[in-house]
């Protein structure tokens, strides 16, 4: 895996090295992030797992001990002692056995662990109360400021949510007995929260697995439904990747589609986006609030646009809802996805609007029994729908205070931070801008080295989505934000359980990592000397 | 049993008994959570004057002391080991 950083500037191919009329049209038709990297586009020819490739090879019969976790009980030892190479069948037969005779034995000789407890905690410490995971020592639980990547559960929804895993467990399809029909009234009773906090009917709003799913059967199922009259989408260089990857999809598929680009403040330019939109355009994909940076669209006009024009709208609002007031009606949205892990519920549950008049139809992406009027197939997680609409209900209570709350604390955040720092940017729109999102970026510093040092605060950099890979970010990109900036930026995310002092804590840490870092740094030096970084000569050694 | 008024004494009661349970919680965000809540509710509502309104906030005040009671309980017994960052007394 090639390193982007040890690839030379000269020699990395982008699009900036084209012509800048040539780079904006690549940049408009080119989906901005690579594909996602867990499964290639044609699974087959496959590798074979090691474990039926190879069985009995020694890499597999005497593994290196793992120097983090070593094991309590040492790894059977089998050595088969065979004339003849095994077929296959009898290799895999041979290796499942191996594998059951390996469990087996340590479990005589340890008491049986549960699933959740083999896989939650890391090994104790030795002495006190110490916390250590992949080689980071810290003395207690971070504080917790990343709430774009997900939130905690409030106790009161997951109040709600527990008797329907202990006693109310039942399917809410099933239409013959008492744990069928309360379920079912459950679920009833948690589409009307959803409903309420978006302003639509009950009628128009669908659960899913989550706003990754939501936005799929948006993206996709909406152009496959109208596939014959419609063959373009509209969307933005900074949505979640996976409406982009959605799109690329789309595309391979053959529809077109237009990336339309960002001004600097993070904000989608609506007259271009107005241009853009052509006769046979089915879908304008625009999100309400971005998970990065935390800029807040114009959703109301961009609706009254697509509404003119005879398009539909569709907004990934998994970070708005319950955070900016939303009104399906009167920001004409025709579409919305909502996640339940961004408003202090359940993981694993989102919900997808679909407006009835005028009725907008998708092709079904889950196939099956024809839950959820045939739009989304597949049993109704009943735990996690009431937990969804009791984080609904709650959101559209505390809508107000919570906002108010958060705009606090985000002042006090970059008050602090600025007071004692400068080079400090903050990336995005500072107006339009929901309060509890602070994305900064810090100048002179490298951002992996301020990661390292602020282990004690648990932010974030880039989205939660592409933090496994070193590019930087493509919404930071779309920004026109610098390569160095870029890789300084770090997301705070304010959320209803933030304290002051855990504001004041986290800007102290921050800005002593960030001053230790220049005062390391030879080019904050020259900075602070004068000298002008952009304009230097470096010598040829 | 909704309608009745509350008097001053059970107001206050309740309050002090949602600060109690707020104090029993084992994670760091949720106990200030709560007691801050309590108190901004608390305050919030002091001007209430309308006899079924007091009624309607007192009911709602109740039952979020009998959600905060049981929450507590099930906070503490999956509490995690180590504490929060917060929490730990730094020399």
């Amino acid at each position: 895996m090639l390193l982007w950083r040890s690839v030379p500037s000269w020699a990395r191919l982008s699009a900036n090295a084209l012509a800048p009329t040539n780079q904006q049209q690549h940049r408009a038709t080119t989906c901005p992030v690579s594909p996602s990297p867990c499964w290639p586009a044609h699974p087959f020819p496959r590798a074979l797992p090691d474990r039926l490739a190879a069985p009995l090879s020694p890499r597999r019969l005497f593994p290196s001990p793992n120097p983090i976790y070593p094991r309590a009980n040492p790894p059977l030892r089998l050595l088969v002692l065979s004339p003849l190479p095994l077929p296959m069948a009898a290799a895999k037969h041979l290796a499942a056995r191996v594998l059951r005779a390996h469990l087996l034995l340590p479990a005589l000789r340890r008491p049986l662990s549960t699933a959740a407890a083999a896989a939650a905690e890391p090994p104790p410490a030795a002495a006190d109360d110490l916390v250590t995971m992949k080689g980071v020592r810290i003395s207690g639980r971070p504080l917790y400021l990343d709430m774009q990547a997900t939130t905690p559960v409030d106790p009161r929804v997951l109040d709600a949510m527990l008797p329907f895993y202990l006693s109310r467990y039942g399917n809410p399809h099933s239409r013959t007995h008492l744990y069928g029909w309360e379920s079912e009234a459950a679920v009833e009773a948690a589409r009307e929260q959803v409903a309420a906090i978006i302003g639509a009917n009950p009628k128009e709003v669908f659960f899913t697995s989550g706003a990754t799913e939501s936005n799929n059967v948006s993206v996709k199922g909406v152009m496959h439904f109208y596939r014959d009259k419609k063959r373009h989408v509209v969307t933005t260089q900074t949505e979640h990747k996976c409406v982009l990857d959605s799109c690329r999809h789309l595309q391979q598929e053959g529809f077109e589609v237009t990336y339309l680009p960002v001004r600097k403040d993070g904000l989608v330019d609506v007259d271009r986006l107005a241009d853009a939109i052509r006769p046979d355009t089915g879908l304008v994909s625009v999100m309400a609030v971005n998970n990065e940076i935390g800029v807040v669209q114009p959703i109301a006009e961009i609706g009254r646009i697509c509404k003119e024009k005879g398009v539909l709208f569709h907004t990934d609002a998994a970070q708005a809802v319950g955070k900016i007031p939303i009104d399906v009606d009167k920001m004409n949205i025709g579409l919305m996805s909502i996640s339940g892990h961004k408003i202090y519920g359940p993981k694993g549950v989102g919900a997808l609007y679909l407006r009835r008049r005028p009725r907008v139809r998708v092709e079904p992406q889950m196939s099956g029994g024809g839950q959820e009027r045939g739009v989304r197939s597949g049993t109704v997680p009943t735990p996690l729908v009431v937990g969804m609409g009791a984080a609904c209900e709650l959101a559209m209570k505390e809508m107000e205070y919570d906002t108010k709350r958060i705009t606090a604390l985000q002042e006090r955040l970059l008050n602090g931070v600025t007071a004692r720092l400068d080079g400090v940017v903050v990336n995005g729109s500072i107006e339009h801008r929901y309060s509890g999102n602070l994305n900064l970026s810090f100048a002179y510093v490298e951002g992996e080295s301020l990661l390292m040092g602020l282990k004690e605060v648990a932010v974030s950099s880039g989205s939660a989505c592409t933090s496994a890979s070193l590019e930087p970010s493509y919404v930071l990109r779309a920004l026109g934000v610098e390569e160095d900036m870029a890789h300084t930026s770090i997301r705070f995310g304010i959320g209803r359980f933030t304290t002051e002092a855990e504001i004041d804590r986290a800007v102290e840490l921050t800005v002593k990592q960030v001053e230790k870092l220049r005062e390391m740094s030879p080019l904050y030096e020259m900075v602070k000397e004068g000298i002008d970084i952009k304009n230097i000569q470096w010598a040829q050694h | 049993m909704s309608g009745a008024v509350p008097s001053r004494a059970e107001v206050l009661s309740l309050f002090r008994s949602l600060l109690r349970t707020a104090a029993r919680f084992t994670d760091y965000n949720i106990r200030e959570y709560a007691r801050r809540r309590a108190i901004d509710g608390f305050r919030q509502r002091r001007g209430l004057s309308d006899p079924s309104s007091v009624a309607a906030a007192f009911s709602d005040g109740k039952s979020q002391l009998e959600i905060a009671r049981r929450q507590a309980v099930v906070y503490s017994v999956y509490a995690p080991r180590v504490k929060s960052v917060m929490e730990v007394k730094t020399v």
